[in-house]
């Protein structure tokens, strides 16, 4: 034919040919992907051995606290600030994975260990570890993790069933289910029965244990072990998994599902897969922080805390934070953890003062404090960075 | 050479109305199709149909003589169908560069644990990626402005742009619905050698949505009029442009010994 | 059968509460387009007020006398002070937001939810007490039919639920106002063109929809006396199933909330009486939340536009 395309090259070339010639290294690669592991294990590590000597009992425990929301915060970010969906049963998956990892750790230390009681070392030491005089580490620094990973999976298995919804559900509806998922983990968790003793564990099935935990009375009697180690190594691993999944194509995929579905999807975009996904992602995360939050010193585990308030206790740190934005939701995370510990003498306000904060917020700034960007990408941050080149 | 897409026989209706009826349209490798005709024609209907927005009623759509019909939008991008929109859908609030990047998501080897665990081969794809997509801009002259927020740019930008993104998911056929709605003349006229380049460079088939007929005659091979969802002309520009029943489409009924 | 029976009655009962609620979501939600989470509040606040103007005019306690126009002059006022309540809501809270995106306004609106709910729980205001409704209608039973006893509470919030729900009906379909109403439900902006005044069409809605919670809060607090402290679960609960009979009967068609409402009170009390003799004791009935939960699911995943509602597609 006479009028066939011209067969001139193409002027850029294919993504698949570049990537192979701009693949670095595997030691190199290695190096920068486990430099921030190794940096956040090595906090945890300082953390474990001098938040106690540094801030004292108390606020080591609000620090704990801080972390656990941190958790919670970036987690939920995920499916409300990258998605753009509205989920309101946060604390739904919370609680599965807290009830997930108690089960574990309390009927799993029974079984290897012939008691309930606490039998880690001095990763999992919740008071001053230079006063530990037990062996270095123990079985119980291995059933932990395992328990929180348990608790997260569980969760984000329960997290692929919420999302599923999501095929069909847009906006609103979609957070009517997820509120009513909230509500249905609550009470049948409400329904089960007393937690069995140590003398009356021995013996029965472990699928008759399912249902001995704790009933509205809560799940007493749990070994502590959520420690300033595991906390923040929890942490670190969130925030680097938020992060990484943000600025990779994958995430810009999320963000994009976000800003218009339409397009997204014309682009090839499988809207569905990535909104389902978001949901498994921080469902996991979420499990995660209520392993540790179920095991934390001073806490009783019990379903009717992890309701709508919880819920709405985290999306108000995401909408404060900015939808989208990690540091936004850590930065909100810790504000609004320590902010109710200063004003407790007047506690009954603290949640008219969320509710209008919520309130003006969506008034007059709706994207939240950094919007869909980090702290490092503000004007200020920007200048210094680029010695004031930038506009 | 073969036919990529093959289009016969759609047809959709809305309730009563019909959107579509007995819609045809064969592409040819390399061509540049025009499909014209006044509101509410029906042609943002026919994209939606080629995209998987819409489920027509009856007929056939094939590309490369595999059937589109009853994939979803995203299956049928990753089959190598593009579009831009008339009422123009960016990403608002991600970087212009971030828009070029999502499209090249299509044609990148990515996974999750690559992503989480930085792995060497998931640093080249991205590392590959953001050249590609650089590059990709600066062929639309937008690559200064790679940093900018895609709501922020003009509004002839953010068209180009919405080009630019569609031609990263790197596509056998673009469809561009008014890609040159609200430029002035001169914009137009470097739109259109844009499309030609475009055209020639990516080998790619276009099918070209526009109101200015002027523009249309002036770049497409062949042109398809369609009005209130029937097809009333097709061929070159030159004949369609004197075809009576083109005329009275747009222009309405002729008076009685009008001069034609 | 008389177990049936009086299930039967307690749903029809329970169930125009429901539809009551759901009137007012739904009138919101066609005309504005997003869930006014804090419509639930305001039902909770209906029976509150019910209880606070009733003790404020010396009806509790050694003056209580139960008598039908007392307890209409108590509802009227718990109607007239949720109606104010609701036309500060959307003018305050949501009417900055009229042109915002609907997830700002539905994080706003869970804004003003948290925010009734605890200024309602303050010290200075109704407390953290449970508090126990006085009795305003007489305990009478009408009638007995098949073992079932009909009491006066029964039949009238059966009765209101009709005439208020009959009232709201002309208003919508037959007034002045309801036509501007429907007119802003279809295309504000094209209405606002017409001379319809679209801010007081709003103010409108919100004002009768909150007029209906109170109505259905204080028929609540007469039927079940005890009031839980503002903040508590159950009232976010009842709003949520309440929202959920909206859904169910098609969000946006008021005839759709009647519907739902019955079919929600319906699920509720068979799946509360029934629960337990049935799975011989294995299943509760705390389930029922789980039977509403369900349906909600179910009905979305079938029909989400809800069983007399009809479907809106995004234009491309």
């Amino acid at each position: 034919m006479a009028d066939s395309p011209t067969t001139t090259a193409r002027p850029i070339a294919s993504i698949r040919a570049r990537t192979l010639q701009l693949t670095p290294p595997r030691w190199v690669a290695f190096c920068r992907g486990a430099a921030p592991i190794v940096i956040g294990v090595a906090l945890a590590v300082l953390l474990q051995f001098y938040a106690n000597r540094w801030f004292g009992g108390y606020r080591e425990k609000i620090l704990i606290d801080i972390g656990i929301n941190i958790i919670l915060a970036v987690s939920l970010n995920i499916v409300n600030g990258y998605t753009g969906q509205f989920s309101i049963g946060h604390a739904g998956f919370m609680a599965v994975g807290a009830y997930t990892a108690g089960f574990i750790m309390y009927y799993g230390s029974f079984w290897l260990f012939g008691d309930t009681q606490f039998h880690g070392g001095i990763l999992s030491a919740t008071t001053d570890p230079r006063g530990l005089h037990g062996p270095g580490f123990s079985g119980g620094d291995l059933l932990f993790p395992a328990a929180l990973i348990a608790g997260g999976l569980v969760a984000a298995l329960f997290g692929f069933i919420v999302g599923l919804p999501s095929l069909r559900l847009r906006g609103d509806y979609l957070a009517i289910v997820t509120l009513g998922f909230g509500e249905i983990v609550r009470v049948v968790i409400e329904t089960t029965g007393t937690v069995l003793a140590g003398d009356e564990i021995g013996g029965q099935p472990w699928y008759r244990l399912l249902n001995r935990v704790g009933g509205p009375m809560g799940f007493g009697g749990l070994p502590i072990y959520a420690s300033s180690f595991w906390v923040w190594v929890c942490v670190a691993a969130t925030v680097l998994a938020a992060y990484r999944i943000k600025a990779s194509t994958m995430g810009r995929a999320f963000l994009a599902v976000r800003e218009n579905e339409i397009a997204a999807a014309s682009l090839g975009v499988p809207i569905t897969r990535y909104k389902v996904r978001a949901f498994v992602i921080a469902a996991f995360f979420a499990g995660v922080a209520g392993g540790l939050f179920a095991h934390e010193i001073g806490n009783m585990l019990n379903a009717g805390e992890l309701g709508f308030l919880k819920s709405f206790d985290i999306i108000i740190m995401v909408v404060l934070g900015g939808m989208g934005s990690i540091s936004g939701a850590v930065v909100a995370a810790i504000v609004l953890t320590i902010l109710p510990e200063a004003l407790r003498s007047v506690s009954e306000f603290r949640m008219i003062a969320y509710a209008l904060l919520l309130i003006v917020m969506m008034i007059a700034r709706p994207q939240g404090l950094l919007g869909i960007h980090e702290m490092w990408d503000l004007p200020y941050f920007r200048r210094r960075r680029t010695g004031g080149k930038t506009a | 050479m073969s036919t990529l897409l093959d289009i016969s026989g759609v047809s959709l209706s809305f309730g009563g109305v019909k959107a579509v009826s007995d819609f045809a349209l064969k592409l040819n490798p390399g061509n540049l199709q025009g499909l014209i005709g006044p509101n509410g024609a029906g042609k943002t209907t026919v994209f939606n149909l080629i995209t998987g927005v819409y489920r027509p009623d009856a007929g056939a759509i094939a590309l490369d003589g595999r059937p589109l019909i009853g994939l979803p939008p995203h299956r049928i991008a990753q089959a190598g169908v593009a579009r831009t929109f008339q009422n123009i859908r960016l990403f608002g609030n991600l970087s212009v560069l971030d828009n070029v990047r999502v499209a090249c998501h299509l044609r990148a080897h990515h996974s999750i644990t690559g992503a989480l665990l930085r792995t060497a081969r998931h640093l080249g794809g991205e590392l590959a990626i953001e050249r590609h997509a650089h590059e990709l801009l600066d062929i639309f002259n937008l690559g200064f402005r790679a940093d900018e927020l895609a709501c922020n740019l003009p509004y002839g930008d953010q068209r180009r742009l919405e080009i630019a993104r569609a031609l990263a998911t790197d596509p056998k056929v673009l469809l561009l619905d008014e890609p040159a709605a609200g430029m002035n003349t001169q914009e137009k006229r470097r739109l259109a050698e844009l499309i030609h380049f475009i055209r020639d460079s990516f080998r790619l088939t276009i099918l070209l949505i526009d109101h200015d007929v002027g523009l249309i005659m002036g770049i497409c091979d062949t042109i398809t009029v369609l009005d209130h969802g029937q097809t009333i002309a097709v061929g070159p520009a030159c004949d369609v442009q004197k075809d009576p029943k083109v005329i009275e489409a747009y222009l309405g009924e002729p008076a009685d010994g009008a001069v034609r | 059968m008389t177990t049936f029976l009086q299930t039967l009655m307690d749903a029809i009962s329970v169930g125009s509460l429901y539809a009551l609620i759901a009137l007012g979501y739904t009138m919101v939600y066609g005309v504005l387009r997003f869930i006014n989470f804090a419509h639930g509040d305001v039902f909770m606040l209906g029976a509150w007020f019910s209880f606070w103007v009733t003790t404020k005019f010396g009806w509790a306690g050694e003056g209580a006398h139960p008598s039908i126009p007392r307890a209409l002059t108590v509802m009227a006022i718990a109607m007239a002070l949720c109606g104010l309540l609701g036309y500060l809501i959307e003018r305050l809270a949501y009417r900055p937001l009229r042109f915002a995106p609907r997830l700002n306004v539905l994080i706003t609106a869970i804004g003003v939810s948290l925010l009734l709910q605890n200024t309602g729980q303050l010290k200075y205001v109704f407390g953290t007490e449970n508090q126990r409704m006085p009795t305003l209608l007489p305990a009478t039973t009408l009638a007995t039919v098949a073992g079932v006893n009909i009491t006066l509470i029964d039949v009238i919030i059966v009765a209101g639920s009709l005439v208020l729900m009959g009232v709201l009906d002309r208003l919508v379909y037959r007034s002045r106002m309801g036509m501007a109403m429907r007119a802003v439900a279809f295309d504000p902006h094209t209405a606002s063109l017409m001379g319809v005044n679209v801010n007081r069409t709003v103010s409108a809605t919100f004002v009768a929809g909150s007029m209906l919670a109170a109505a259905a809060g204080f028929l609540y607090a007469t039927k079940y006396p005890n009031l839980n402290q503002p903040a508590f679960s159950t009232w976010t609960l009842l709003g949520l199933k309440a929202f959920i009979a909206a859904v169910v009967g098609g969000i946006g068609n008021i005839r759709g909330a009647m519907v739902g409402g019955l079919l929600i009170g319906l699920i509720e009390q068979f799946g509360v009486a029934y629960s337990a003799p049935l799975s011989h004791g294995y299943i509760t009935g705390e389930f029922k939340e789980i039977y509403v939960f369900a349906l909600l699911i179910l009905v979305l995943l079938v029909k989400p536009s809800g069983i007399l509602g009809r479907l809106t597609v995004e234009k491309v």
